[in-house]
């Protein structure tokens, strides 16, 4: 039996284990622990996978919230695929909801080619009871070589009606895998995965609304985890290996210390 | 199956980051409590975790503050392990934190954060190091101290004679853990030198964990390809200086390179406009209006 202690113990693991490695340690949790299986998935990012559309030969990009089994559908042509057999046709929004995923998919994808100059991107919306639902994904890879890049981008957003406005929460989570590697340097891997959460009212006039405030929504959170990266990547780590390893001699950097302290309580006297 | 689940706890251990061994033996008592005996089984893995990532341990007696670390090169089997400085060989339980009782993680977490490791060795007993190499033995030793108290803020390391290379192991552990703050540290590294040869060989590994609303890890190997030194303990540590000094250098400009170029050409800060992206715009989404699907 699982229960949600072990759902957190998962998370944690997940937390604590290289992310490098984190699809595959998400495999072996789930065959300790079955039951979680469904959970794990929906609530773990891992880098997206990328596919070509069989109908208007566009890729997208695969995630649990376009899957249904072991076909994903298309943001394109609609389509799941490989097709669903039988009278389950596969979950689909609703008219209403598939225009604006439609559209939301268009404005990104102008988005994308302004901020990443290529990639890949998609938008999955779905339905909700007093609202709507979505995703929006964004991945690029540099090209391998000595050093090797990759970005993928998760944002889930929940639009709740209010009257006027629309109360939108967001959740987002970038994967960010850097490597490099030189005789002089050996291997260097700098990967891993940050969330963020914000939630916000926005007004509405009418559909058109959503689109805009999701991307305004989606840019700023970029932004600000971008800087965030940059400086948990090229700040923290390496301020931590400074404090492992001191390039200059510690006495040296001790008598410096110590001049600098002698001369302040010399002027405090 | 059930030997693909004893593997994954294994795995688990294997990448837990530095001073979260005792987290991750956590984790994985509360995923397997339906068969104890995965943990149980992954002993091996522990000790191939305590030897690689050089464990620090507490050497009883001497007011308790001597460190010692533990590694394949020091290993008498049987879990025992030997101390050159102190002449001493003691024994260290790797399995410890299989049988901690869940009330008991908090406390283990705890300890293990400490300086050191906190994890004490048992059973002490004189150890009288036979080695035709002493004396190189005994002055390199002294020349690394040196070296650790100029270059490493807290370390640990050690010297040891490798029989079944004929060589000499130098071994050095520098850790820093600052759970409060979400981050992690540990850097390694491990030179062999044969006397007969005069070759020195080695590795340098560091091991970098932040996690706070995330989890980035920074892992680096830098293997030193043999070097010919002649069997001086200032030559040899003359050159491992170098050598630690250049691969630190490199490593910083290895951060400059991934920050000016994959991390600028995947996601620019700003358009090339430097305006934001104007919403209404790029959106021909209306009211009302049909929007065809496909290509725009």
């Amino acid at each position: 039996m699982s229960t949600d202690g072990q759902f957190d113990s998962a998370l944690d693991l997940l937390r604590r284990l290289p992310p490098s490695s984190t699809s595959a340690n998400l495999t072996r949790i789930c065959a300790l622990a079955p039951d979680l299986t469904e959970e794990l998935l929906s609530s773990v990012d891992q880098p997206l996978e990328v596919r070509r559309c069989k109908k208007t030969g566009r890729d997208y990009l695969l995630c649990d919230y376009n899957r249904d089994g072991d076909s994903w559908r298309s943001p394109w042509s609609n389509e799941f695929e490989p097709a669903i057999e039988g009278e389950d046709e596969g979950a689909k929004p609703s008219e209403r909801v598939r225009k604006l995923e439609m559209g939301m998919g268009e404005a990104v994808d102008i988005y994308r080619e302004l901020y990443y100059e290529g990639g890949v991107s998609s938008v999955y919306f779905w339905d909700l009871d007093d609202g709507f639902a979505g995703v929006v994904l964004l991945k690029k890879t540099t090209p391998t070589g000595k050093s090797d890049g990759g970005w993928d981008s998760i944002h889930v957003f929940e639009s709740i009606d209010r009257a006027r406005t629309s109360h939108y929460k967001l959740t987002s989570t970038v994967i960010l895998r850097l490597s490099t590697s030189s005789d002089a340097l050996g291997d260097m891997d700098l990967s891993g995965n940050m969330t963020r959460q914000i939630e916000q009212d926005m007004p509405v006039t009418d559909d058109s609304s959503h689109i805009v405030n999701v991307g305004k929504l989606v840019e700023d959170m970029e932004l600000k985890m971008r800087n965030l990266l940059q400086e948990v990547y090229f700040g923290k780590a390496k301020d931590v290996v400074g404090d492992l390893r001191s390039i200059p001699p510690l006495t040296e950097a001790n008598r410096e210390k110590a001049t600098h302290q002698e001369m302040i309580n010399s002027m405090k006297r | 199956m059930a030997s693909n689940n004893a593997v994954a706890v294994s795995a688990f251990i294997e990448g837990a980051p530095p001073g979260e061994l005792a987290d991750v033996v956590t984790d994985i008592k509360a995923l397997t409590e339906d068969d104890p005996t995965l943990l149980e089984k992954a002993r091996p893995a522990f000790q191939k975790y305590n030897e690689e990532q050089l464990t620090t341990v507490k050497l009883p007696g001497g007011g308790g503050k001597k460190n010692v670390l533990i590694s394949s090169y020091n290993s008498l089997g049987e879990g025992r392990y030997y101390d050159v400085e102190s002449q001493s060989s003691f024994a260290f339980d790797h399995a410890a934190q299989v049988r901690a009782r869940p009330c008991d993680a908090v406390r283990w977490a705890k300890l293990m954060r400490g300086a050191g490791g906190g994890q004490k060795a048992s059973d002490v007993q004189s150890h009288t190091l036979e080695s035709e190499h002493g004396d190189l033995i005994s002055s390199l030793s002294k020349t690394l101290t040196t070296h650790a108290h100029e270059h490493y803020p807290s370390s640990t390391s050690a010297v040891f004679p490798v029989a079944t290379t004929a060589s000499l192991a130098i071994l050095l552990v520098s850790n820093k853990y600052s759970p409060s703050n979400f981050w992690n540290g540990r850097l390694r590294t491990t030179y062999l030198y044969h006397p007969a040869t005069t070759a020195l060989t080695g590795t340098l590994k560091c091991d970098v964990h932040y996690y706070e609303d995330g989890n980035v890890r920074l892992l680096t190997t830098k293997t030193l390809p043999p070097t010919t030194i002649s069997p001086s303990a200032s030559e040899i540590m003359k050159t491992i200086a170098k050598v630690e000094k250049g691969w630190q250098e490199e490593l910083n400009r290895g951060f400059s390179r991934l920050s000016e170029g994959e991390f600028k050409s995947l996601r620019r800060q700003l358009p090339v406009t430097r305006q934001k992206v104007e919403w209404e715009k790029v959106t021909s989404y209306r009211a009302g209006k049909e929007i065809g699907g496909g290509r725009r």
